[in-house]
């Protein structure tokens, strides 16, 4: 009589596991007017001009924002609201500018609130900031909400990045203003970059820091945006060969190559007096000769328009004073 | 299966080996049916290593184990577990389980997987507590009962297992002597009366010798005696054994041999310097006063010879067990020409003398008299008389008597310890027998 | 370790089977109710409302909505976010707390240890590992949702094997076990560290992983979860008599007749597959597997036949309420369940801990 029992029971754990996974290697097909490859190398259907979308990371708003679609952001991610919610991703400068609201939340951090994200009833979501791949893919599957991910690798893919959006939200026009935008200031970083070698002018060192603490300073290695943008505003970044990509350099290595220009990241709490605390920064000579600046952090994070059209021009000028691109 | 006249455990020529040790070697073993076998042995003969090889916990590296006619290592465990049943020598459970599911778990073996228990099983194990006196304690916890209950509760188990053969391991090690009994006895009445073969690895040789029966000796993993109690049981045993020099006694109300340990064999104290060598010492006492003396210089290594003493005299029994030359007179009588002839002789052929402090009356007042006549032959030591005490019956000559021991150069001993100490420092005699 | 029983009396806790009904049926009402609850207010009647219409096919409440402010989504929206992805939650929750506690069970069983805790042997860092495999190295974006659990559940196994194999061995004691376990998370954890170096993005998902999520927001997954635990579960449970037994001791319960090796290689086994079932698509929860056989030993005995399907009832609500109070304590913000359990299973394990040292008698270990 035991024997019946446990075998039905696991006869019907067999036929439960087999039915999910059925159901999971055959996922609902998605239908619409148009097939996209995102950055991740997916292919996602996505309707056209969708008018609600959710957007995951400040990256891409900034893009929305820029191709005048924020109209059709109804969410944007927040870390949970009673830890933190929008201030935590966004800075002021941008929820002002961007108009949002904490009713905009959709909680991305420390976990994937999926209810939140539904009740906004969205028919698009544009993500950058994802805390899981694998959560994301459910929310296309099981909720059959295309997403689209915004995961640019290079800053050209920045520019990419618009050109699909222009597509998707059909303001053609619009779209190649900003791509055309975006490629003359990086054009015009590359070519002065060529003068600068052909003269056999070097580049200065310079040190991006974001942050800083007792031991040493947080900066770029090889890899990040953060480098990357050294490296097209023709300086020489001095973490260029750091094994990691956010490594910290101890006091005395920064201090060994005192690097001709330090630029350190404000924002979300964190300014000068950040930097003037951390070690050697009175034996630096950049300091000590005003050859240090500040800039948005998020200009250095952030792969996004702003990043390009914004941040790369300001660290040109401040590497390169009284030069004109 | 086998019939009723083939061995319920047999060990063919078993070895077994714990890397370089060999716990047990070439051991051949037949249990019939309804034996109850004493296995005994010292510490680290292969008692354990043989149970655990009867109950299939390792396989012999040579020879094979039996268990009812197959190889208990072809066994399944359950079919190992109905037929025989194993009371470990200390069991500590983690929960309190009430007595009655502990016995409980006895019948594992019989039941089939995902069976619960029916009613023949709660009988059984009913039945079990019954046969140990625990009926009454079914609903406590094991945690709660004492020591000696927990060892029944165990062997109830092991009864509830209504195996065939059931082993034992130090069963008695933990309880008091009461308990030791008890559990002994309800185990001879199963192997007795229910014809369950019983194998007990016992250290208690005298509770061995009383409840089985057959014993079989183990030593450095041999098997080196096997037989009835009796005929196993011998002096000589126990000191090539274990080492032990004792008396061998029977008990009367039982009929069963019984062991009287006395002290370890060590090797008999020789050499220059010490004046053991040649002769005995003579202890002259009576009325249980020279027994303290007689087994003091018999430890320490002397040979001892008493007298006289009168024959119901407790000393007597003392000399006797220490197997020391005696002249012994009829009780009550006074020392007669004979006995005094054997304790001149006896005195003669000592190397010292020492008079313990017995009560003297006419009847042996001549042990003093004979041994002033040694005075200037051999050391005299007398024991001092605990002061306050009447000892003298004999009218004041006792007294005077050694008064002239002490004046004519006999020593005086407070106890045991002078009197050893003072013969140790006494040069070496003379060749004197 | 001591012994795990309250201070012994005369007449020690019986059994009583008919605990597990009840917490049955407080589990079932749990079920029923948590669904109100959740990051988005909707009211408890149109929550019932919408409940009983999917359940019923559609034929109750053709307009569960009515009466109610519906958000932008629109009835559909709510129906997805109660039916879809609360009720989903919640069963993930049951399944998840049911495996815990019934491999929590097993092993305080296994080890004789009142403190074994399915984590002990190091499947949780096994299948942390697997599952920051997939992240860091960007394994199959696109079918990510299945690769992920798929990589855990192999990471926890491939770690618990290496256990069982140590447990077949001729070092195969309690002891031996216990330290490979140990040794082995280090070694993990070690090896995690050094991979999420190289990608802070990946730490951030792994971190993730670690604090233990509830959100699966797929039937698919619970499915697969549910099946596996079921079955592995259903088959642990069958075990209890053996597990009795083996509290004896390993050689008095093979004296018995349990074949004492094989049954604790088969229970391990079991216990691995059912915790990496858990894990894997819930990342690691602790506490659930510790608390629940506890639990359950005080209100209805300490045998095994009761302990483990009880520590499966009481695992699967401990985690339901424990999503329940977060959401009451934490209204519009949704925790890593895994902070919730450790928050309550703490305390709990601290009060274990005094009244081992209260009442522990027989001290041998």
């Amino acid at each position: 009589m035991a024997w019946f029992a446990v075998g039905v029971i696991v006869l019907a754990g067999l036929s439960v596991v087999g039915v999910a996974t059925y159901y999971a290697v055959r996922p609902g097909s998605p239908s619409g007017p148009l097939t996209i490859t995102d950055d991740l190398g997916r292919q996602v259907t996505v309707p056209l001009d969708p008018a609600r979308v959710v957007v995951l990371g400040p990256s891409v708003m900034d893009s929305m924002y820029r191709l005048g679609l924020r109209s059709h952001v109804v969410g944007v991610d927040c870390y949970a609201p009673d830890l933190g919610g929008l201030s935590s991703d966004y800075s002021s400068d941008q929820v002002a500018l961007w108009n949002l609201s904490s009713s905009m939340c959709v909680q991305t951090g420390p976990t994937f609130d999926v209810e939140e994200l539904l009740a906004l009833g969205p028919q698009l979501v544009l993500a950058a900031t994802i805390v899981s791949v694998a959560a994301v893919e459910q929310i296309t599957q099981t909720y059959h909400i295309p997403v689209v991910m915004l995961q640019p690798a290079t800053l050209t893919g920045v520019v990419l990045d618009d050109q699909l959006l222009g597509e998707i939200f059909e303001v053609p026009a619009v779209s190649l203003s900003l791509t055309n935008a975006l490629q003359l200031a990086l054009s015009q970083a590359a070519s002065f970059q060529d003068n600068l070698t052909a003269n056999g002018t070097p580049f200065p060192t310079v040190l991006v820091t974001y942050s800083a603490d007792g031991n040493g300073y947080w900066t770029f290695g090889p890899g990040t945006f953060g480098q990357s943008l050294v490296e097209l505003a023709s300086g020489a970044s001095i973490s260029a060969n750091a094994t990691l990509s956010y490594p910290e350099l101890p006091g005395e290595q920064v201090l060994a190559s005192d690097p001709q220009y330090v630029v350190y990241g404000t924002g979300f709490g964190i300014n000068e007096t950040t930097y003037a605390a951390g070690p050697f920064w009175s034996q630096l000579t950049a300091p000590q000769d005003g050859r240090a600046f500040g800039m948005d952090s998020n200009y250095f994070t952030e792969p996004d328009p702003t990043m390009i059209l914004v941040g790369l021009p300001q660290l040109i000028a401040i590497i390169h004073p009284g030069v004109s691109a | 299966m086998i019939g009723p006249r083939d061995p319920v455990l047999r060990f063919r020529a078993v070895t077994v080996r714990f890397g370089e040790r060999t716990a047990l070697q070439d051991v051949n073993l037949d249990v019939p049916r309804g034996q109850f076998v004493a296995l005994t042995g010292p510490n680290g003969s292969g008692k354990t290593t043989l149970l655990r090889a009867a109950l299939g916990f390792l396989a012999p590296d040579t020879g094979s184990v039996e268990l009812f006619g197959s190889e208990v290592r072809s066994l399944s465990v359950a079919e190992r577990a109905r037929r025989v049943a194993w009371v470990p020598q200390e069991e500590s459970p983690r929960e309190d389980v009430p007595l009655l599911d502990y016995v409980l778990y006895g019948r594992y073996a019989h039941l089939g997987w995902l069976e619960g228990e029916r009613a023949r099983d709660r009988e059984a194990a009913v039945r079990a507590l019954k046969a140990v006196g625990l009926e009454d304690r079914a609903g406590d916890g094991i945690l709660s009962v004492s020591g000696g209950e927990k060892q029944r509760a165990v062997l109830a188990r092991a009864l509830a297992q209504e195996a065939p053969l059931i082993l034992l391991d130090e069963p008695t090690s933990h309880l008091d002597i009461a308990h030791q009994l008890d559990l002994l006895s309800r185990v001879r009445e199963l192997s007795g009366e229910r014809g369950v073969t019983v194998v007990a690895a016992l250290h208690d040789l005298n509770l061995a010798a009383r409840f089985s029966d057959r014993i079989v000796v183990l030593s450095r993993g041999r098997r080196v005696a096997d037989g009835v109690p009796s005929d196993v049981l011998s002096e000589e045993l126990l000191a090539r054994v274990w080492g032990v020099v004792a008396d061998l006694r029977r008990d009367p109300r039982t009929g069963a041999p019984y062991l009287l340990p006395h002290h370890l064999v060590r090797p008999s104290p020789s050499g220059p310097g010490t004046f053991l060598g040649k002769g005995p010492v003579h202890v002259v006492g009576g009325g249980g006063s020279g027994a303290p003396f007689l087994r003091a210089l018999s430890e320490a290594g002397y040979r001892v010879t008493t007298g006289a003493l009168h024959l119901l005299d407790s000393d007597l029994e003392t000399a006797e067990s220490l197997g020391a030359l005696t002249a012994v007179e009829v009780p009550f009588a006074p020392i007669g020409d004979e006995v005094r002839e054997r304790l001149r002789v006896l005195l003669e052929a000592a190397t010292a003398i020492v008079v313990a402090p017995f009560p003297v009356g006419p009847s042996n007042l001549p042990n003093l008299e004979e041994v002033r006549r040694m005075l200037g032959q051999v050391p005299i030591l007398l024991v001092r008389r605990p002061p306050g005490e009447e000892w003298d019956f004999a009218g004041g000559r006792a007294r005077a008597l050694e008064e002239e021991l002490r004046q004519g150069g006999a020593r005086s001993v407070a106890g045991v310890t002078e009197m050893l100490a003072t013969l140790a420092a006494e040069p070496v005699a003379a060749s004197s027998q | 370790m001591g012994a795990v029983a309250p201070a012994p009396t005369g007449k020690p806790l019986g059994r009583r089977p008919w605990v597990l009904g009840l917490l049955l049926a407080v589990l079932a009402v749990g079920v029923f109710f948590s669904p109100i609850l959740g990051t988005v207010t909707i009211s408890p009647d149109t929550v019932l409302r919408i409940l009983l219409h999917q359940v019923s096919g559609g034929a109750l409440f053709s307009e569960p909505c009515a009466g109610s402010s519906v958000p932008a989504s629109g009835c559909a929206g709510l129906i997805e976010i109660v039916w879809d992805a609360r009720l989903s939650e919640i069963m993930l929750a049951v399944v998840v707390g049911a495996g815990l506690g019934i491999s929590g069970g097993t092993l305080q069983g296994v080890f004789r240890n009142p403190l074994a805790d399915p984590f002990l042997l190091g499947i949780s860092s096994g299948g942390t590992l697997g599952a920051a495999v997939v992240v860091v190295f960007r394994i199959g974006v696109a079918e990510q949702n299945l690769l992920l659990p798929l990589f855990a559940f192999v990471g926890a196994i491939g770690t618990g094997a290496v256990i069982l194999v140590a447990a077949r061995s001729r070092f195969g004691s309690v002891e031996t076990l216990l330290l490979t376990g140990v040794a082995l998370s280090s070694f993990l954890s070690a090896i995690l560290s050094l991979l999420l170096l190289y990608s802070p993005t990946g730490s951030l998902q792994v971190d993730f992983w670690l604090l233990g999520n509830l959100g699966s927001l797929d039937w698919t997954q619970d499915g697969i979860a549910f099946g596996v635990v079921l079955i592995a579960g259903t088959l642990l449970a069958t075990y209890g008599r053996e597990l009795n037994l083996l509290q004896l001791g390993p050689d008095v319960a093979q004296s018995l007749g349990v074949d004492s090796r094989k049954v604790r290689i088969r229970l391990l086994l079991l216990a691995s597959i059912t915790t990496a079932a858990a894990v894997a698509f819930t990342g690691i929860i602790g506490f659930v597997g510790l608390v629940s056989p506890h639990v359950v030993r005080r209100v209805a005995g300490s045998d095994y036949r009761l302990v483990l399907p009880g520590a499966a009832l009481v695992g699967a609500g401990f985690l339901l309420a424990a999503r329940d109070l977060s959401l009451v304590a934490f209204p519009g913000t949704l925790l890593p369940i895994g902070i919730f359990t450790s928050f309550a299973g703490a305390p709990f394990f601290a009060y274990l801990l005094f009244r081992r040292r209260q009442f522990s008698t027989m001290g041998a270990p």
